[in-house]
Parts: structure tokens; sequence; C-alpha cells
């Protein structure tokens, strides 16, 4: 290491802030007394936003770091800032979560911290190795948040399914990297690329690495076929961190997909694009389909997300600017939407997280009507409504695929989305036309979770109704992107 | 007129829902007086549109435009023609009514009802006023939002499938409408997502659509306006959605929302795809005329009244879409002015059926009988609503279902001839059930004791009644301020489709 | 290629010597069985529970924190074997590595993980 490498230590700052407050989290708490843990949350929020001021101060500043191995882009900062926004709501929704279910708060934030260490190592490297290492810092600390709840085995199973399938994906990535490797003798993105551009790479070899990256990926933000882990984790897992596993690290994992893709692999294009477009076909199709039957609404979510991970996956098959700031768009908006409808799951399905089917909704319109409306606009919004960010997000996928002529593409996402109304739909009916039961218990609201509904409501009809500013902000950062 | 005055109009009612959501719900009937207050203030406000309509002018009026996303060339751009007009005031006179004739029906809920209300008028006004396609697109999905609450919390029985199917029909018609929207805003130059613009771009021959083009854009575009209308075989929601809704709203889904069908097809298929529109016209004729004669048909053999009015929607919105592809003056005008007629007899219609059924809580043909007795000034009103329904002279549905056959006859004699029996047929069922119902004698006791209008009830038929008449006997004051229009219409289709040709 | 054949042929016979050996004592060698030489050996004690039985989960916990901070070393060395060459920012570099370690020892410590009961 010289005197130039320490140079470049402030391009990781939002990275070093993340784990020196996860650590003091992790210390402060054994030290505290029981009755002031909760102050782990106020730490790990401004650890945060400490992370977002030196996010935003990176901003400009950009070029390749410690030897090619980390990037600074328009497209890693607003990244970043996702990962921060799903971070902040993460780490408020589940304190009050942690208190209710008598979780150990302070490892909960720690971890939530180090999740987002290792996103945005995945958003901001430039290498595969190092694209590795970020995605096994994300992937340990959420198999531990996925198994917090120790006594229970629901949340055990998610834990131990998500870590066998997460370490066998990890093996394919890893194969994939390797052959990467061995057929381009360098690690480093852009200089894949241009070895292959330069002909001096085998191409049955590059091809089968491609495969075996987006098995790998495909894995982590769960498209068909590698998503049958999805419900069965989002189901058994805390619920904030079912929200939290359902837009950070798929975000994290498609932003590391179009890198990869389009930087790496530009020449594999005709390849990896039938793989990209009949796994968003199978992926929307499956998602939606099987999400019209679920009664377990985390169930139902699930399969939300599997299709939606399917209308990313058009934009990422467009690989155009466009289409990647569509992406860039809608990865934050889905955030939003997500977390919001997941932490109002949370709170309806009361201690012990029992209370998760749509029977447990009826009749909620009327008893408490603010709860249901917000949780109606996130519904709305994943619904694609105009005047959600839902549709926006929608809107900006589908014109970026038909502006790269994939009119097939775009059609059957139009087509799949309004499938997907009936399931939103139904949660709907059941709260507003549905009687309540007899026994109904009123939903126990906290400070902190209304705080992360209000915020994603705000967000959603803010970027819904009047979009320009984010979707500018998206263009201007995939500028000079391939 | 202020410069506004469409956006005052479009925005008054949701703002008066923003009021009604921060007020306690225990006041229902300030809540009652609000939103009718609300309701009446846009009337009042938009009926000067009508005098200060420029007849002379065919184009745009009362235009507003400003930049909304502009990355993505989209504008807020309102403005009327004299296409619109019409409808926009057809929305704000039924929304008071609709509101008034729920004021002793609509018990439970009440601030949520009058809120979804409102929140709907506003939709509706603004797919009539939007000028870009985007803020169309926005206010036509929107709008399902509060209908579908409304039938779904406060309809009948199977309310919440007859909601669902309702929503989820619109919906795959309308997003296929999305993309098309989308390749018309990409093949102009991906520059703005403005009518009147793409239209111009159109007629400068900036924008060349080829046929297949043409072909698919028009599909797309009608499938989903025809579900709205519905034309046949797409009309399966209708009959549901209806007699499940609470009587307002079957008056608004029938006297507005079918409307927004017609009218889509109207200002966007025709300017838009002229030689599409002469490739289907065969086809959609068709489906017209077998939608005329099936919905009379199945209308007459409906043992449920409120059904028998829903298919008899069917019938005569195949009229409409008769007169609409007849291409010719006569066919717009009658299909134009039939739009209203419809609007406001089986508006009208609904709101009978619901009176009864407020009474009685049935809505079955053979529980009635000689009704003329008990409810004399129910029995009138309701002769008078049937027979505009049928199209009897000096009645308003006369003046359009003369002008659509008329239309008709000079496209295509055989349509024209099979859609006249179509008249017949609705005479049918109309004074048929309007003779089970009314003449006679009181055969069920408990019909004997029933009540007649009261005051209220009145007051709500009374501006569809006065309608009726004035359209009947002087249709000239409407027919006048639509012509301009519905000629530009015309005449931007025959020139495209002479361009087209070279 | 041709360097690694040698090794080849190596462990080649290797394995067939020691596969030979084993094979033929097993099938060659004279066998006295009885209940007595059958029974595992157990500091002469009659066998009171199956050898594949559970046993106490802290030693787990034992072997991974073993595991972890010994693995330090594994790092450590290689450092210490270049240490003048790396200067002051492999010294810091090792000290922030060693701290983020400590760390993880006080908060096993103060979570108890040492304890035994």
């Amino acid at each position: 290491m010289d005197g130039s490498l320490a140079l470049e230590i402030p391009q990781i700052f939002p990275e070093i802030a993340l784990s020196v407050f996860g650590i003091a989290i992790l210390l402060l708490d054994t030290f505290l007394p029981k009755s002031k843990r909760h102050a782990a949350t106020g730490i790990a929020l401004a650890a945060i936003a400490l992370t977002a001021v030196f996010t935003l101060g990176l901003v400009g500043e950009d070029g390749t770091f410690f030897s090619g191995m980390i990037v600074v882009d328009g497209f890693s900062i607003f990244l970043r800032i996702t990962f921060l926004v799903v971070g902040a709501l993460t780490v408020l929704a589940s304190s009050s979560y942690a208190t209710r279910e008598n979780l150990a708060v302070g490892e909960f934030q720690a971890l939530v911290l180090f999740a987002i260490v290792g996103m945005n190592l995945m958003a901001a490297s430039n290498e595969l190795i190092m694209i590795f290492l970020g995605l096994e810092t994300l992937s340990i600390a959420s198999y531990i948040l996925l198994g917090i709840k120790r006594s229970d085995a629901k949340s055990n199973e998610a834990a131990l399914k998500y870590f066998l399938l997460g370490s066998f994906s990890s093996a394919f990535m890893l194969y994939g990297i390797a052959l990467a490797y061995g057929a381009t003798r360098t690690t480093n993105l852009e200089a894949i690329g241009r070895e292959i551009a330069a002909g001096s790479a085998g191409m049955t070899l590059i091809y089968v690495a491609v495969g075996l990256l987006f098995v790998g990926f495909g894995f982590k933000v769960a498209v068909v076929p590698f998503h049958v882990w999805t419900p069965d984790v989002y189901e058994g897992a805390p619920t904030p961190i079912s929200a939290f596993m359902s837009v950070g690290p798929k975000a994290a994992g498609f932003a590391v997909l179009v890198r990869v893709l389009m930087v790496a692999f530009p020449a594999a294009y005709a390849k990896w694009l039938g793989l990209v477009w009949l796994s968003a076909v199978l992926t929307m199709f499956v998602g939606n389909c099987v999400a019209l039957v679920q009664s377990n609404i985390k169930r139902m979510l699930a399969y939300s997300s599997i299709a939606h991970a399917g209308y990313i996956l058009v934009a990422v098959a467009t690989r155009n600017q466009e289409g990647v700031a569509a992406l860039l768009f809608y990865t934050l908006t889905y955030a939003l939407m997500n977390i919001g409808a997941f932490t109002i799951v949370s709170l309806v399905s009361r201690q012990g997280d029992r209370k998760t089917y749509l029977d447990d909704y009826a009749g909620l319109g009327f008893k408490q009507p603010g709860l249901a409306a917000a949780l109606s606009i996130f519904l709305l919004s994943l619904a694609g409504i105009p005047l959600t960010a839902g549709f926006a997000g929608k809107f900006f996928i589908f014109r970026a695929a038909l502006e790269s002529k994939f009119v097939w593409l775009a059609i059957i996402g139009v087509l799949n989305s309004a499938i997907s109304v009936y399931y939103y739909l139904r949660v709907i009916v059941v709260m507003y036309m549905k009687e309540a039961p007899d026994d109904w218990s009123p939903v126990a609201m906290s400070s902190s979770a209304i705080a992360v509904i209000a915020l994603s409501v705000l967000g959603i009809l803010q970027f819904g109704i009047f979009p320009d500013m984010l979707i500018s902000l998206a263009r201007s950062s995939v500028i000079g992107y391939r | 007129m202020p410069h506004s005055i469409l956006t005052l109009i479009t925005f008054l009612p949701a703002g008066g829902a923003a009021l009604l959501l921060f007020w306690p719900r225990t006041g229902a009937s300030a809540i009652r007086n609000i939103a009718m207050g609300v309701s009446l203030l846009t009337l009042l406000l938009s009926l000067p549109l009508f005098p200060a309509f420029d007849t002379s002018n065919p184009g745009m009026q009362f235009e507003q435009s400003a930049a909304w996303i502009p990355s993505l060339g989209i504008r807020y751009h309102v403005g009327i023609d004299g296409i619109s007009l019409f409808l926009v005031l057809l929305t704000t006179v039924l929304t008071p009514v609709a509101i008034l004739s729920s004021w002793k029906s609509i018990q439970t809920k009440v601030r949520e009802y009058h809120l979804f209300m409102l929140l709907l008028e506003t939709g509706m006004i603004g797919v009539f006023v939007a000028l870009d396609f985007f803020l169309f697109y926005v206010f036509w999905e929107v709008m399902l939002v509060p209908m579908y609450f409304l039938i779904g919390v406060w309809g009948g029985q199977r309310r919440i499938y007859a909601a669902v199917k309702f929503f989820l029909y619109t919906m795959v018609g309308s997003v296929l409408m999305l993309l098309a929207i989308i390749a018309l805003y990409l093949l102009n130059g991906a520059t703005t997502f403005d009518f009147p613009a793409i239209l111009e771009s159109l007629h400068q021959g900036n924008l060349i659509l080829s046929p297949g083009q043409q072909h698919w854009l028009f599909l797309a575009f009608f499938f989903a306006f025809a579900i709205k209308v519905p034309l046949f075989p797409l009309h399966t929601w209708l009959p549901d959605a209806h007699v499940e809704a609470p009587t307002a709203g079957s008056v608004v889904l029938a006297g507005v929302l079918l409307k927004m069908g017609t009218y889509g097809i109207v200002r966007f298929c025709l300017p838009l795809f002229p030689e599409a529109t002469r490739e289907f016209t065969p086809f959609i004729s068709l489906l017209a005329v077998v939608g005329i004669i099936y919905g009379a048909l199945v209308a007459m053999v409906q043992t449920d009244i409120k059904k028998l009015v829903a298919y008899s929607s069917v019938s005569h919105l195949g009229f409409v879409v008769l007169g609409i592809f007849a291409l010719n003056e006569q066919g717009l005008h009658g299909a134009m002015y039939q739009m209203l007629n419809h609007g406001i007899s089986t508006g009208a219609l609904f709101l009978l059926v619901g009176m009864l059924y407020d009474r009685r809580h049935t809505r079955l043909i053979d529980e009635f009988g000689g009704l003329a007795d008990p409810l004399p000034v129910f029995s009138a009103i309701f002769m008078i609503v049937a027979l505009s329904s049928i199209g009897l002279p000096m009645l308003n549905g006369f003046v359009g279902e003369f002008l659509i056959l008329l239309g008709a006859f000079d496209a295509d004699r055989t349509y024209a001839v099979i859609a006249a029996s179509g008249v017949i047929l609705s005479a049918v069922y109309m004074l048929w059930v309007y003779q089970r119902v009314v003449f006679g004698q009181v055969t069920n006791p408990r019909n004997r004791r029933l009540l007649d209008l009261d005051f209220r009830e009145k007051l709500v038929l009374l501006p569809l009644v006065v309608l009726i008449f004035w359209m009947g006997i002087y249709s000239e004051s409407f027919l006048r301020k639509m012509d301009g229009s519905v000629s530009q219409v015309l005449q931007h289709f025959r020139s495209s489709a002479v361009v087209m040709k070279h | 290629m041709r360097n690694y054949f040698p090794l080849l042929l190596m462990f080649v016979v290797v394995a067939a010597t020691v596969g030979a050996i084993i094979v033929l004592s097993a099938v060659l060698g004279p066998k006295r069985r009885g209940k007595v030489k059958d029974s595992p050996f157990e500091c002469g004690f009659q066998p009171f529970q199956l050898p594949t039985d559970r046993f106490f989960v802290r030693f787990y916990l034992i072997a991974m924190l073993f595991i972890l901070f010994d693995i330090e070393v594994v790092f450590l060395f290689p450092w210490a074997v270049v240490f003048k060459a790396l200067g002051w920012a492999g010294f810091w570099s090792i000290f922030i590595f060693i701290f983020v370690l400590g760390a993880g020892y006080v908060y096993a410590w103060r979570k108890g993980a040492f304890q035994w009961e």
C-alpha cells in the first residue's frame, strides 16, 4: 500500500462509516443496561445519515480506485443512496418490531448496517472478486437476520433455507468468476470487456461463465427458475427482514447483474439476451399466477416480489441507458412500496407474527382507516395504478422496452401487471368489503412504524405524481453507461 | 371565463373529497351537505361553459397547458371542443343528481361514500378534458378506483365479484392502450404525449404510420374503448356491475362511464388511424348491430328490472357505435347526441328502479303490477323516461336514433335495416316491462300502501325530465354546438385518409 | 505435462501399495472373533452409551471461537515476514484488522460466550 492508495480511502468512506458504526453499536449494546439498548436505532439512523453525506460528497468524483477495484459513478451513487433509504426504513421499521418480539435491537441494527456495507460494495465494485466479497458480506448478514428469532422454527427454517441455497448459488457464481478469469486472465470488468473485444478470449468459456453468473445472480434476485426459496424465506423471516430481503439484496443483485452484463460481457449480448428474455417472461408469469392463489399475505408479497423481479429483468434486457435508468427508478420506488406494505403486514400480524392471513385483514378498512388507506396505496402502487410511483416505474420500463423494440416483452409485461391487479385488489376487498370479526382487536401502532409508513406514502405519491425529478436524476446517473 | 376554468371544474370535486377526508365521520348530514354543495358548485361553474362556448371554433377551447413531467415530454393539457363539452356537462349534471338520489339509501360509511363519489367526478371530468395522452390515461385508470369501491362496498349481494370483474376488464383493455400510447409517442420522435401535437405532426406528414402500425395501434386503442362501451362480445362485465352497484353508482356508470369508450373512439381512433378505421369498419359495425339485437333480446327476457335496463344499455350503445362507424355527418352527430340521451334516460331509469327498490327491496318484475294506482307520479315519470328510451318523437331519444339510422343507411343499408328492427325490439321490452309493472290491478298486497315520490325524489328526477323534453324539442341548441367539432373530426379523417392513399 | 508424470506415478504406486497391504491383511490375516473381542474397548467398563451420541453444544461454540480467533495467525505470519517492506501502511492495516478482531472478542466476552455455565 503506497501513499496514493491512502488518498483513495475517501472513496469508500460511506462503507467505512457504516462498518465503524456497526461495530460501535455491537459493543455499546453489550455495555448498556437493557433499558437503554434501543439507543441502537438512533445510532444506526445517525450512521446512515452520515453515510448519506459521505456518499453525496462523492458526486462528481467519477473514476476507478484501488487499482480498478472500486468505481465511483452516478450509477453506484444512486444505488448507494437507494440502499441507504432501504436501510433507514428497515432500521426504523425493525426498532418497534424488535421490541415487540423481544429481539436484541442492537444486533439487529448492526447487522442491517453490515448488510448495507455489502450492498454498497456490490454496487461500487468494478471487479468480480470485489463483487463476490460484497455479496458474501451481504449474505452472511442476511443469514443471521433471517434467523434472528432463534426460538421460532419458521425463522430458523427461513435462515437455513436461504443459507443452503445462498451458498449453493455463491458456488455457481464463483465457478462463473473462475471461468471468466480463466478465459481472460483478469477479474476486472472493463478488462474482461476489452479482452473479449480483442478476441483473445475463448468464447465458449465466456458463454458458460455468463450462464453460471446469471444462475448465481438469479438466485439472489429470485427470478424463475431460481425463485423457489423466496416464499418460504419471506414467510418465515421476521417481517421487517422480509421487507428488507425483498428490496435491498434484489436491487443490489440487479445492479451487479446489469454492470457485469453490460460492462464485461456486451460481446455475449446475443447469448445472454435469450436467457434474460426467457427468464423475464417466466418470472412475470410464475410470480403473478402463483400469487393469485395465496392466502398468506407474506407469501403473496413474496410471489409479487418475484413478479416485480420480472419487470426489472425487462429493463435489463433493453441493455440501453434508458433501461438502466428505469431500473434505478424502479428499484428505489419499489423499495418504498414494498417496505411500506411489509411494515403494515408486520403491524397487523400482532405479536409472534401470527396474523398474516388474508382473513386477518377483514374490516380493517373502516376500523383503522388510516392504516388501511396506506396499505391500499402501497398495493395500488404495486399494481401500477397511475398517480403512484409504481405506475411511473412501470411506465418508464415499458417505454424503454418499446424504444428498444421489445414489443412482446412489453405486451407480456403489461398483461401481467393486469393479472397482478387481481391479487392486490383481493387484499383491498377483504379490508373494505368484509366485516371485521367479533373478536377484533385493534392493531397497535408505534411511532417508528408510522414514520416508515408516512415516509413511504409520501415518497410514492411524490414520485408518482411528480416523477420528473427522480427520472432526470436516474437518467443523469447513467450517462456514459454502455 | 378565467383561464383555468377547466382545471377548477375538474379538481373542485377532488378538493371536496379532501375536505371530507378530514371531516369527522359522525356528522352524516353535514357530509351529505358538503358533497352536494361541492357537486352543485361544480355544476354552477360548468354551466357557463355552454353559452361561452364559441360555436364557430371547431378546435379546442378553454385550453390550459403546463409542463408536468418534462423529462418524458408529458404536459398538463386540458381543453374541450364540441364533442367533450356536453360530456363534461353531462357529468356535472348527473353527479349532484346521483348524490341526491342516495340521500336516504346510503346510511353506512357515509363519509367514504361521498368521498368516492366526488373523486369519481374528478376522474370522469378529467377523462373528457385531458388532451395529453398521459394525462388522459391517468384519469382513465384512476377513475376505476372510486368506482370499484362504490360497487364493492355499497353494492348488492354479489358486489365483490362485480367490482373485481369491472376493474379487471377495464384494466386488461387499458394496459394495451398504454403500450399503444407509448408506441405512438416513440414513433413521433419521443418528444411529446400531447394529443393535438401528435395529430398535427400526423397531418403535417412528420409522423407517418405504416399500415401495419396503424392496424395494431388502432386495435390496442379500440380494444380498451370497446370494453368500456361495452361492445358485444366484451359486454359481460356490464350487467354484473350495473346490477350490483348502488343506484347512484349505476346512474354514473351508465350515464358517464360508458360514454368514455365511445368518446375515446371519436376523439382518438378516428382522427389518428383513419386507414385502420376504414379497414375495421365493417367488422365493428357488425358487432355493433349484433350488440343492438342481442342486448334487446336479452333485455326482453329479464325478470329483474335493473338487469333489463343494463342490457338495454348494451343495445343503445350498439347504436352509438354504429353511428360513429357510419363515418358521416349524420351518423356521428347522432352518435354524439345519443350518448347524451342515453346518459339522461338510462340514468333516469336507474333512478326509478332505485326508488322502487328503496320501497320494496326487490327489483323483480313479478313482484310489481298496477303501480299506477298507488304511485301516480312515479308512473307518469316512468312513462316519459321509457318513451324517451324507446325514441318517441318529441323526446330526446328520437333525435339521436333517427340521425344514427340516417347515417347508417347511407353507409350500409343492411345494417341500418337490422338496427332499425332493434328500435322496435326496444319498444317491445320497454313497453312490456312498463305494462307489467304499472298497469293492471295491484296484484301484490304489499304494493297497495306504497308512498308516492317525495319532494327529494321529484327534485332528483326533475332536471332529467326537463332535459328529456328540451333535447327532444329543441335539439338544435345542442347540435349547433357540436357541429363544428364533429365536422372537423370527419374532415381530419377524410383528409388523412386521402394522404394515406397517395 | 511430462514433468508431472513421475509425480503421478508415485501417487499410483503409493495408492496401490497401501491398498494392497490393507486388503491383503484383511483377507489373509487369522481371525478369532468372540463377544468380548467384538465389543468396543472403554477402559474396562461395559459400554453405557452409543459412541455416536450427541455431545454438549458448548463444545461447538468453543471450537468455533477458537477457529475464529486462531485463524488470524494465518494473516499475521505473512505480514510479519515482510514487516519492514510494508512499512507504516502495513502496520496500520494490520492494526485495523486486529482492532476489528478485538471488537469481536470483546463482543463475544460481553455476551458471555466464554462462560461455561
